[in-house]
């Protein structure tokens, strides 16, 4: 996972058009089929807890879209402020909120103000407690030191400002706090026909 | 991605790779795998006393 050398404004303008599209796609027909896996089955490849999968609003499971699990190594303790950088349509924000308890407070960051409002309603179907921001990762609308733990899953590699998104994400964390992230990387400099492609890149 | 955290000032950066992550699209998935694509989880600390 590597920075390309320049970054043209209107290519990076197009990919966060694509990404907008893509994701907004997987929450609104979870049916249809995608380069990767989704929904209940991708979060049971990942060996996401069988009693989270049947606790947790559907919706919330069928427009799941991450690559991992950050859960099996965020050590979550009651209390704590955690981001979950790029929520999407919840499910990771709302398995957070499970584990921080009522004294804990979990803030979401989605691109897209529409997904931000799917997933405060479906952490509020379960109980869960999810303050969800619309905003960029390259841009976290947090103060300084504000937050615990950070959890993102299949989100950083969309940036094109990856070192900047870090940057970010070491701002908003408090001294000694942590962060579990699942993502995609590569070996490889990904070719310029890849990288200038924005439905490859958000895909 | 290793290297941009511990750069940003990170500690304690482990990686491990997400075994079951493949694409769905058997030709994606032959793609990816040329360019070394791969799911890890990443932890990582900011120093206690940053």
């Amino acid at each position: 996972m590597t920075e390309p050398a320049e970054i043209p404004a209107s290519l990076e303008g197009v990919l966060k058009d694509e990404i907008l599209r893509m994701y907004q796609e997987v929450a609104d027909n979870p049916d249809s089929e995608f380069h990767f896996y989704h929904g209940r089955e991708a979060a049971e490849l990942f060996e996401y807890d069988a009693e989270w999968l049947a606790r947790a609003p559907g919706g919330a499971v069928d427009s799941f879209a991450g690559v991992g699990n950050p859960h099996l190594r965020s050590r979550l303790q009651p209390g704590e402020t955690v981001l979950d950088l790029g929520s999407g349509a919840g499910l990771d924000s709302i398995i957070a909120s499970w584990q921080v308890g009522p004294a804990g407070n979990v803030i979401g960051l989605d691109l897209n103000p529409s997904m931000c409002l799917k997933a405060q309603a479906h952490a509020a179907s379960t109980g869960a407690r999810l303050d969800c921001r619309t905003g960029s990762m390259e841009n976290i609308p947090l103060p300084d030191a504000s937050v615990d733990v950070v959890l993102s899953n299949g989100v950083i590699n969309l940036s094109f400002r990856k070192r900047r998104v870090l940057e970010e994400l070491y701002r908003v964390l408090k001294p000694g706090g942590r962060m579990s992230i699942a993502d995609i990387v590569s070996a490889k400099q990904l070719s310029q026909s890849i990288v200038n492609d924005p439905k490859l890149w958000a895909s | 991605m290793f290297r941009l955290v511990e750069e940003t000032g990170f500690t304690k950066v482990r990686s491990a790779v997400v075994p079951r992550f493949r694409f769905r699209k058997a030709a994606t998935q032959a793609s990816a795998e040329a360019f070394g694509v791969k799911a890890v989880v990443m932890t990582a600390l900011k120093p206690a006393g940053a």
